[in-house]
Parts: C-alpha cells; structure tokens; sequence
C-alpha cells in the first residue's frame, strides 16, 4: 500500500493504482471523461487535471501513479480554471445541441421532442405523461398557446416546422388524466392569490408534490384571464372547465370570491407557510399590500420569484406585463418547485437551467443527416378537431430528434454546468457540419459531439472487431470513425451496445 | 499487386511493428496506398484494419489518394516562410491549374505538396520536384523550374566509370555533398569534375566531403594540388567553370590527353574570352577577412574535420583520430564512462538541455535482461537542419557516439532514427553503418572488448510529433505517433517497455570528443551551466548562412554580425528566431544575450534543436506568430484538448489578427489561452508551442496593436494590404506581362495601374519592376 495525502487528509492507495483511482476510493471526486474501467489510460481530455502540493505543477490524475509522499490537491481555483478551460475548448469544437431548440424556446421547459417520439410510437399515455410534467392546463393551452417553441424548431428550415402545440393538444386531448388526490399535511399549506393560468398551475405543482395549496380568487369562477379574457371562439369555456376539475381532483382548496386585502394579506402571511402573489395584472391595491413595486409591476428576485416579504413570492403577469400564458404557467410552476425546496429542505434555491450546447440553424448539407430519422413529409394541417392518431402519428415522426440522446449522462454536459462553462467563449470558426452514422436501431454516431478519447476505439480493439473504430488524420482534424468508410453495421458487429454506452457524450447513444 | 504485397512482407515480416516500414514499402511502389494493398496486408499479416488505417492516416509521408507522377515539394520552413514560400506555393498551383482544394494536376504529372523544412535553408525559398532541388525560387519562377525538371527529366544520364587511382596523386578534389550543395547543383559538378578527370586522365582523388557549414557559398569546390599542398576554394561553382579551374591546377596525365587539351583550350579561348574572370570571381581565400569571420568565430567538436573528411570513409575517420574515443571507452568501467561524461557537464541536444550523463546513469541503474538505444535525428523543426548535417556529413562519429553510450549504459540494441524527408542521411548512414559492421566496430565483440551491439536505421514517416520521445517510441513500436504523459521516462520504460536511452543526434556527436579529449577540455569551453558548443543552422536574412558551431554563450549579435555577416540588404535586426516552434523570438535589443540554455528561457525562448532565423525590419511578428502556430497546429497529434484545440484556438485569432478583425479583448484571450496550453498540455510539443506567440506579445506587442487597427506596419498580412503603382513607373509593362492573374493592364508607356479586385497580391509585380514603381500600403 502506498500512503499518500489527498486535500490534506491521509490514505492508502493500493500499488500501481493511479492518483484519480486513488483520489475516487477515497472518496474524492476529480472529473474524468477519457478514463474507463477495464481499459488502459490514454490520457486525452485533461479535465481529471490535480496538483501534487511538491512541485505545484498540473497534471492528468489518470496518468500519474500514486507514490509515497504524494500531496494531492484536487480542487482550487487554478484546477477549477484548469478544466473548465479544457471543457469550453472541447466545447468549442461540439457540433450538436443538448436540448431541442424548441424544448428551449417553451417557456415552460416542456420536452417536446420526447412528446413527438412517443406520439410517433403511439405510446399515448407516455406523451401525455411529458406534457404534464411542465404544462398544468394541457388542454387549454392546446389550443391557445401561440408555440414559441415551432418559431424554434430546427425543422423549420428544411421545410415547416413540426406542429407541435396541436401534438400537444393531441396528447392532452386524448388521454383521460385522472389525478391521483393527494393527502397533504393539513398543517402546512400555501396560500396562492389568484386563480389564472399562473395561479393554477403553481397550485396543481404543489399539490401533487404533496403540499396543500389554497387558491384565493376574487372571481366568482377559478380561470383568471383564460376565463374572463378570453372568448369563446378563442377558447372553449368547457375545455377549461374540465381542466380546473382535474386540479380539484387533486385536492386543491379554491376560494373563489376571496377579496384580499393588505389585512387580509397579512393574516395569510402568518397563517400559511408561504404566499405566492399570482393576481394578474398588477393594481395599486396590490401595490398597497407593502410589496415592492415601480407603479407598474411588482419588482421581484429574478431567480427566485421572492419579493421583499419573507416567504412572498410573485409570479405571473404581476411582474411583467404581458397575455402569454405559457409564461405565466411556466412560472407558476417554476415558484412550486422553488416554495418545494423552501419547504422541504429549507432554502430557497430558485429557478436554474441546466448548461446547454446549441448548435444553431441547419445548412442545407444537413438536413439529409436529419431526414434519416425522420418522415420527409411536409407538415399535416388538422381540421377544427385537431388531429387524428393517423395524422398526430404521421406529423410527430416529422421531428427530427435534434435533441440529444444522452441529455442526463453526458459528462461533458455535466462538467459543463458543473465548472460553469461558457460555450461561446472560444466560438471563432464555423461549426462542422453534423454527419449522423447509424446502426438501425442500435446506435447513432455523430463525429461532431466526439471528444477523440478514444474509448471506442480501444473498447472496438479490445473485443477484436473485424473493423471496428480507429483514429483518422491526426491533429485538430482527427476524426474517429471505421476504417476503409465501412458502414457502422460492420465497424461494431459486436460493441455496438458497449460503446454507446461507455461514450462520454452523446456522439455515440444507443437508440 | 498481391504479389508484389506479399513480397513485401517477406521482407518486412508479419508483425505489427512492421507496419510503417510495409507502407513505406507500398507507397514506394504506388505512390500512395491503395486500398486493395492494405486490405492484403491486413490479410495477411496481425495488422487490423483499424490499425493500418490509423497510422497511414497519421504519418504525413502517407498518401491514400493516387497522386501524380512526380512531387513538387515548396518547402514553407520557417526560412523559406520569411522569403516569401507561401506565394511561390500559389505560384505552382497556379502554373499547374490546381484548384484550392486539390493537389494534382488534371493530367497526373504533379502533385503539389507543402513540406515543412527540406533542410535547405539558405537556399530559400527551396522547392523540390522528386530529388531535384531548386533554391531561391520566386514566385515568377514557376513555369522555369518546372519546364527544366521536364527537360532533365528526358535527359539520359551519362554513365562513366572511373580509373582506380594509380600511382602518385597529383591532388585532391573536393566537392561539398551536403544536400545544400547537391540542391545547389554539386552533383552536375561533381559530374564535371569526372568528366574532364576523365577525358584528362588526370591522377586525381575526388573526394565527397559533407557539409563544410559555408552553405551561403554553394556548390564549393576546394582544389588541394599536390605540388604546393595550397589549398584553394571554388564557391558559387557552375558546372561549366569546373574545366579551367581543373586545367589551372591539374595537367592531364599522359602527353597525347595533354595536347589535346591544350588546343581544345586555345579554341575555347577564342571563344570564350573571359574565361578567367568568371573564376577569379567565385575562388576565395581561406584567409580571407569573411571566410575567417565566418569560420573563426566557430569552434568545431560535432562538426570537427568539416570539408576535408569524406563521410563514410571509415579509413580516413581512423586516421584523423576517429574511434579514439571508443578505445578509449573501453578501457573504462561503463560507470567511469558516464562519470566522464556527467563531468564534462555536456546537456542533451535536443532542446530541453537535461544532464546527458545523469540520464545514461539512470538508464544504466536499470535492472533489465534487455536495455534499447535510440539516436533521435528526427528533425522537423523548420527552420533547423543540424541532424542531417551532422548526419550526412560526420556518420562515423555519431555511430562512435552511440556506441560509447550503449557501452556506458549497457544497451545491446540500438536505432538511429532517421526523419523521412532526409533521404541522403539514410543513404550515408547506412553506408557507414555497413563499413562500421564491416570492420567489427558493430556487432559482436566490437574491437575485442567483449561488449556487442546492434545498430539499425528505422525510418521515420513524417509527423513533427515524433521528434518527442515518447511518440518517437510510439512510432517505433509501429502505432500511431501519440505521445504519452511521463514519469515513467523512456529511461526507465521505453521501447517495448525496455530501458531506452534517447539522446538527439547532436549529443551523440559530441560525445567522442569529450572521451578521446577527456571531460576538461570539453568543459572549458562555454558557460558555467552550458558546457561545450552548439550546433546552429544559421538562416533567415543574413548574409552568410549555414551550419556553425559556435561556443555556448557566443552572443546572437556575435553570430549574426561576425559568422553571419550581417542582415541581408542592409537591413535592420529585428530578431532572431530561436529553436523553431518551440522558441520565441529574441528581439533586436536583447541581441547581446548570450547564447545558452537558462539565458534563452529567460527571454522567452529555448535552445530547441537549434534553427537560428535571422529577422529583419521587413518581417512582421504577428505574421511569425501564426507562422508557428499553424505549423504546430498542423503537427499536433490531435491528443490532448489544450493542445488539440487550444492550438486551433490561438490560430483563429492569430488568423483574426491577420485579417484584421481581431479586438484587443482577443489579445487577452490570446495571452491566457498560451499559457493555459504551456500548463495543460501533455507533451513537449503542446508545452512549449505557445512560445512563439508568448515572446512575440512580450516584445512586440505594438505591432499586434497595429493589427487590432488594422494596419500590418510591414505589409506582410495579405489582406490588410494593396499593391499600387507610383509615378516612377516608366511604362516598361514588365508588371502586366509577369502578372499571372491579368490584374494590370498592358499600357506601354503609360503609367500602368493594378486592379485591386483581381490582384492575388502575389508579389511578382514588385520584384519584376524595375523601376521601384510597384509600392504595398
């Protein structure tokens, strides 16, 4: 055994092990993407990069063996600088996007894509399920939301984007959701002011996660602007109607006719565990109830939603003015999850996006990489009913899965957001074009996400595939692909599950 | 074609390690590498597809396209760079119509390729069509040295076979056969010369002698006639002088020959008078004020006997003392070896300057049942063309070297590796080798000291990369030349896991000297920490350019003004450019630091392997910048992020910087990324590739100033840049006939104008005027 010091405290290494082995049995966690069990170090990344105090200098963890003496540092500001450097140069390089562009430009963070790929599949309760985990009034807003995210999509430039707020609408439309009631502590509940789009969907949130909420609205019907704003031809009544049932259903206490007060404001301050202020548009009664505000808006903490009264919180139109209820919705259910966390765990955390590589609009000599996932087919109108699974089906494979396959566990994304990492920081040159490879049904490889670890080739070595992957050219022009331009069928017979799988990012994924 | 596969590999054997030599062996055949023979190969052999694909990919020697029927070779080394090499390129390209994104003609006939350093630098700009090597090529010059190499093409070779010498000599002959002097044309006058022995009869020794370092003055010709034993030097000689310089030394032998000649000379006479004049131009006094600066400054150890010994001639090596040094060795323990060498204080070569004997001491500590040998003459520095020098012109002495040290540190087997672009080291080498082995100085029991070893050529295929240790390793064991992170060292675990001691070429040389002269004598030469001399290839814009070895801690103004004679043209010093793409460049007033190991690191820059480029005014530093890094760019082995990309990174700006665009925040991000890249990256190549830029920003950081406002203060950046014509032209229209893109019209005696939008900025114009009327602003 080897003793060695690693961030000033003592352990033991076993012989020949290396100092990130070492430093990850002791319990330290030093990033790595060019390291894989099983096979021989190549030492290409450089963000597994630590310091040995003796000598101060940096070096790759993976390649350095573990000696008596040593005194490790895995982490200070030269090491975080270190790596994250390493990380936006191999970003700088990385042709493809973490999430859908249209998955991005919803303002509730829906999963589109997803939702198009189970539709494509006809898995109908699957679609449903991802439309309700961001979106509390899928119905309505079915019909009403004017789809930022098809102003987005990345099919837009091939021919017409993909249509997805009626695919939503379908999917809504077409499952019976029955709400499991939930059966909150009775002692601890919130108090949400207003029952519009924001109003609701923060209630919906809560409650399901187990928090009871309690919606206090002046109107004689819950709904707000979706309601009282809207008319019929714009929004079928019945349809909200049917929405704000399944929330009852849920054990959401409405309130309806509630005037609030700055008294009545204050008793819920005291009486509830935290206040979410989601009224609409903002008055000067509002304005009265001792919340900051410019005349026009109340002014709150962007990430958090919190006003200047501990444990109040503001959402919706009252912040900014505007008619988009996707925002207000979305907000409703970013302050639920924040009130959540404040309740749960005792902090406010406020609201965050995970680090994300945007590839940027298609070039024509792209669009062939796409279309081999897709159906080439120009996009389908619906009729007044929207659209039958026939057409929803036919339209959902439109979408060309511009989304990652490896959105959770590629590492390079990760340590992106992890040494929060700047994308544009090196962004000098054009991108690559994006080449997609694919095994049916197995794996998908994109050269353009690759980091050159190498892993595949030595994994497709290793396990004596005719073909397999190798190093072509050399230099910042390497590639990685099968020799002789074999076809991914030959190049992995056998590692095709292996290598998607061992893949530090979503150059190589399994379908 | 599976024939000719399989005898291949008859040769070269099945296993893995063989790969680079089995491509060698194909595209040696085929001019590239079809891919019907590499599927043989993997048939029938342990290469698999994917390795065979990696290294042919990797190694720049390697073509997996046809190519045409003969190479032209523009050499953009860092001299030839500074001379302009970049628009003699698209002047080939465009004599031949190839588009930008090929490079082979539409008949098949050439195929154009950049080359990084053919070793020729004071010939700049230097392009090679197959072994023909042209030098001060511009741009202008395209269709010429094209049509000739057609013409020499066609021309049949005259055969002559030589007389063995008899009786008593009447002199020596020597002909300078470095590859300066070959590309300068040493062999038609080596042909000459043989020609009028010949016809003359005359009793002669000619004797090919290697590089006497005087590569400014080439081809030379040194005449030593017996009579006086005076010694007298030809330089700039052109085959056509070789007769009466000959006829002025030699008479032909036998009466009849002698007659003859006399009349054939009196006719010559009538035709020719001024005969003479021609030679008295080109003959120089060894005593001569610039020869002796050039050569007096200089003190040979690597280098000593420079154009008096013939290269392989094992014979004349022992009589001017050569394997002394062995001898020597052997009647030492191994350990006292090394105690002599570590006390001579001698540091590799190579450019990092580690303690030589410290490192064979580590080497000889190692218990092993096997220990390796490498001597690295893997050069790729452009810019630098010490190795095949030393290599071409004093064999002997590196192949002593390297066995004193084999000896020291118990190696049985060894290699010289050799770069690929270096044809004519091989040759030598191998012919010394094969005398070495002939008299028992290689193999078994070498000299009856009961110590045996092996010495082989491996051949190298073309990647910069390889010229660090580990990679070189890589490249041996037959893999593709990826560098990897150290401890362990090579000493320690190199060659096929072996104890390998890896010393450059120069170091190797050095070593004879200091056994046979013992460690003082080296010692007492040079500075405190940098003992010896150092072997520089001195180029650039200077007037005498070459190979010197000068002292350590001569200064660069000493090498420039005194052994160099000066800038060319009278320009001012700007710089100098040392150690290649590892370097920096040490600006004009720091000119009186002396040349050693911690002083250069101290100014930014490093020993390197010793390229030595002289800059002048007229050189702009941001161009040099990107100059390097797109050579390391280029040769990156595309391993490790920083220096894979952090490369490409600082290149996109300097290509910002170039064209204009760049804003001061990109010179930050500049200075950061260098250093992130010094610090990050895995090997010695990414470490040290920020040099260039790091010592160009600390001294010249004005001029990237300039650019950030869009002005290249000496009009070298293309597109910031326009040619235009001034009142002094007097109508001539050389301009609009030399124009190769039609951008001036043909307006005889009218004052002629260039039309920007056609204009290529090709230069031809400004250097065919010839009345200075063709300006850059």
């Amino acid at each position: 055994m080897i003793n060695l010091k690693i961030n000033n405290i003592q352990v033991k290494a076993k012989e020949g092990s290396s100092v990130l082995e070492a430093a990850s049995s002791a319990g330290f966690d030093v990033p790595a993407m060019c390291n894989y069990n099983g096979l021989e170090q190549f030492t290409s990344c450089m963000v597994c990069v630590v310091k040995d105090r003796n000598g101060g200098a940096l070096m790759p963890s993976c390649a350095v063996k573990a000696q008596e003496g040593m005194d490790i540092v895995t982490e200070d500001e030269e090491i975080f600088e270190a790596r994250k450097t390493a990380l936006e140069l191999l970003l700088s390089e990385h042709s493809g996007d973490c999430e859908a562009p249209c998955r991005i430009a919803c303002p509730a963070f829906m999963n589109i894509p997803l939702m198009n790929r189970h539709i494509a599949q006809e898995d109908l309760q699957s679609a449903f399920e991802v439309v309700i985990k961001d979106i509390a009034l899928p119905r309505v807003l079915g019909r009403i939301c004017p789809a930022p995210c098809e102003g987005a999509c990345k099919r837009k430039a091939v021919d017409q984007p993909v249509a997805v707020c009626l695919l939503k609408r379908f999917a809504a439309d077409n499952f019976k959701f029955i709400a499991q009631p939930s059966k909150p502590d009775k002692n601890k509940a919130v108090a949400i002011i207003g029952a519009g789009p924001a109003g609701l969907a923060a209630a919906f949130f809560l409650q399901s996660a187990g928090i009871k909420a309690e919606v206090f609205d002046n109107h004689e019907k819950p709904g707000g602007s979706l309601r009282y704003d809207l008319d019929e031809k714009e929004l079928d009544k019945a349809v909200l109607d049917q929405e704000i049932e399944v929330i009852k259903n849920c054990g959401v206490t409405f309130h309806q006719n509630s005037n609030i007060d700055s008294k009545r404001f204050e008793e819920l301050i005291k009486n509830y565990e935290a206040v979410i202020v989601a009224t609409g548009n903002y008055t000067d009664k509002i304005g009265s109830w001792g919340l900051e505000n410019n005349g026009k808006t109340l002014l709150v903490n962007k990430s958090t939603y919190l006003t200047n009264i501990e444990k109040v919180f503001a959402v919706g139109n009252v912040n900014r003015s505007g008619k988009l209820a996707i925002r207000s919705l979305a907000q409703g259910k970013e302050v639920a999850k924040i009130v959540i966390e404040l309740l749960q765990e005792g902090v406010i955390k406020g609201k965050s996006r995970k680090f994300n590589s945007v590839l940027g609009k298609l070039i024509s000599e792209e669009f062939p990489e796409y279309l081999n996932e897709a159906s080439s087919d120009n996009r389908y109108e619906p009729g007044n009913d929207g659209f039958s699974l026939e057409v929803a089906r036919k339209e959902a494979a439109r979408c060309i899965h511009c989304d990652c396959r490896k959105p959770e566990n590629c590492k390079l994304r990760n340590y992106a957001e992890e040494y929060d990492v700047s994308k544009k920081r090196f962004a000098y040159t054009k991108r690559k074009p994006v080449k997609k490879h694919i095994k049916t049904d197995l794996v998908v490889y994109e050269p353009g996400k690759c980091i050159k670890c190498g892993i595949c080739v030595r994994i497709t070595a290793k396990q004596k595939e005719k073909f397999g992957f190798t190093f072509i050219g050399r230099g910042f022009d390497v590639e990685i692909g099968a020799p002789f331009n074999r076809s991914l069928e030959a190049a992995l017979e056998k590692t095709a599950r292996e290598v998607a799988e061992a893949c530090p990012t979503g150059a190589l994924c399994g379908f | 074609m599976i024939s000719t596969i399989d005898n291949i590999i008859n040769i070269t054997g099945t296993g893995k390690e063989a790969v680079i030599s089995i491509l060698q062996a194909i595209q040696k055949e085929y001019n590239y590498l079809p891919e019907e023979a590499l599927e043989r190969v993997c048939e029938i052999t342990e290469i698999t597809h994917a390795e065979i694909i990696g290294i042919a990919s990797f190694y720049k020697q390697f073509r997996l396209l046809p190519a045409g029927k003969h190479f032209i070779k523009v050499c953009i080394g860092t001299a030839c760079h500074v001379k302009g090499a970049d628009r003699v390129y698209d002047s080939v390209k465009r004599e031949l119509d190839i588009g930008d994104d090929e490079d082979t003609d539409s008949d098949g006939v050439f195929t154009v390729e950049k080359v990084s350093c053919l070793g020729c630098c004071t010939l700049a700009p230097v392009v090679q069509i197959d072994n023909i090597t042209y030098g001060h090529v511009n741009p202008s010059m395209a269709k010429k040295i094209i049509n000739d190499f057609l013409d020499n093409n066609n021309k049949a070779k005259a055969v002559r076979t030589l007389k063995p010498v008899k009786d008593e000599l009447q002199g020596e002959i020597r002909v300078g056969l470095g590859s300066c002097c070959i590309a300068s044309g040493s062999g038609d006058i080596k042909e000459a010369i043989e020609e009028v022995v010949y016809k003359n009869d005359l009793n002669v020794n000619i004797k090919h002698v290697g590089c006497v370092g005087m590569c400014h003055q080439v081809p030379l010709v040194e005449i030593v006639a017996n009579k006086n034993k005076d010694s007298r030097l030809y330089a700039h000689v052109k085959p056509e002088d070789i007769k009466p310089i000959l006829d002025a030394h030699f008479k032909p032998h036998n009466l009849f020959k002698r007659w003859k000649n006399n009349i054939e000379s009196f006719i010559e006479k009538l035709q020719y008078e001024e005969r003479w004049e021609g030679i008295e131009k080109y003959s120089i006094d060894v005593r001569e004020k610039h020869v002796h600066a050039f050569l007096g400054n200089q003190l040979p150890i690597a280098t000593e006997f420079r154009g008096i010994i013939n290269p392989g001639d094992i014979d004349e090596y022992l009589t001017r003392g050569g394997f002394s040094g062995l001898k020597k060795a052997f009647s030492m323990k191994p350990g006292d070896v090394i105690e002599e060498v570590t006390s001579s204080g001698l540091k590799g070569r190579g450019g990092a300057g580690y303690l030589t004997g410290v490192k064979w001491q580590v080497v000889a500590e190692q218990n092993s049942d096997e220990k390796y040998l490498i001597c690295n003459g893997d050069e790729g520095d452009p810019g630098a063309f010490m190795d095949r020098m030393l290599l071409e012109s004093y064999p002997l002495r590196i192949i002593e070297g390297v066995i004193i040290a084999a000896y020291a540190v118990g190696a049985s087997k060894g290699l010289l590796y050799i770069r690929a672009e270096y044809p004519l080291a091989v040759i030598r080498v191998r012919e010394a080798l094969d005398n070495c082995y002939e008299r028992g100085m290689l193999g078994d029991n070498i000299m009856n000291s009961g110590f045996s070893f092996n010495l082989e050529i491996k051949e190298g295929a073309g990647a910069f990369v390889c010229g660090e240790e580990t990679a070189l390793i890589a490249s041996v064991e037959g893999k593709r030349g990826f560098p990897r992170y150290r401890p362990p060292y090579p000493a320690e675990k190199g060659l096929w896991n072996k104890p390998t001691l890896i010393n450059n070429t120069e170091t190797f040389a050095q070593v004879p000297y200091i056994l046979s002269k013992g460690y003082n004598k080296f010692a007492s030469v040079g500075t405190k920490d940098s003992r010896g001399t150092k072997v520089f290839a001195l180029a650039g814009k200077v007037n005498r350019g070459g190979l010197i070895e000068v002292p350590m801690g001569i200064t660069i103004r000493q090498i420039v003004e005194d052994i160099g004679g000066g800038v060319q043209n009278s320009k001012r010093l700007k710089a100098v450019q040392i150690g290649g793409p590892s370097g920096g460049c040490i600006p004009h007033f720091l000119a009186d630091k002396p040349v050693d190991f911690d002083s250069l690191e101290e100014a930014g820059a490093m020993m390197g392997s010793g390229g030595l480029v002289v800059l002048d005014e007229t050189d702009c530093m941001v161009d040099i910048a990107r100059y390097f890094l797109s050579f390391t760019q280029d040769e990156s082995c595309g391993k490790c992020t920083f220096c894979r990309v952090g490369t490409k990174r600082m290149l996109d700006i300097l290509e910002k910087l170039h064209d204009g665009k760049a804003v001061e925040k990109d010179l930050d991000e500049l200075k950061s990324l260098a250093e992130w890249t010094k610090k990050g990256s895995l090997c010695g190549l990414g470490k040290t590739a920020p040099n260039p830029v790091l010592s160009t920003l600390q001294y010249f950081h004005d001029e990237y100033m300039a650019h950030i406002k869009g002005v290249c203060p000496t009009g070298k950046c293309k597109p910031l840049i326009t040619y235009k014509i001034n009142d002094k032209c007097i109508g001539c229209t050389i301009c609009a006939q030399n124009c190769p893109v039609e951008a001036i019209a043909f307006k005889p005696h009218e004052i002629h104008e260039i039309d920007v939008d056609e204009c290529t900025k090709c230069d031809i114009c400004r250097q065919e005027c010839p009345s200075e009327a063709v300006y850059v602003e």
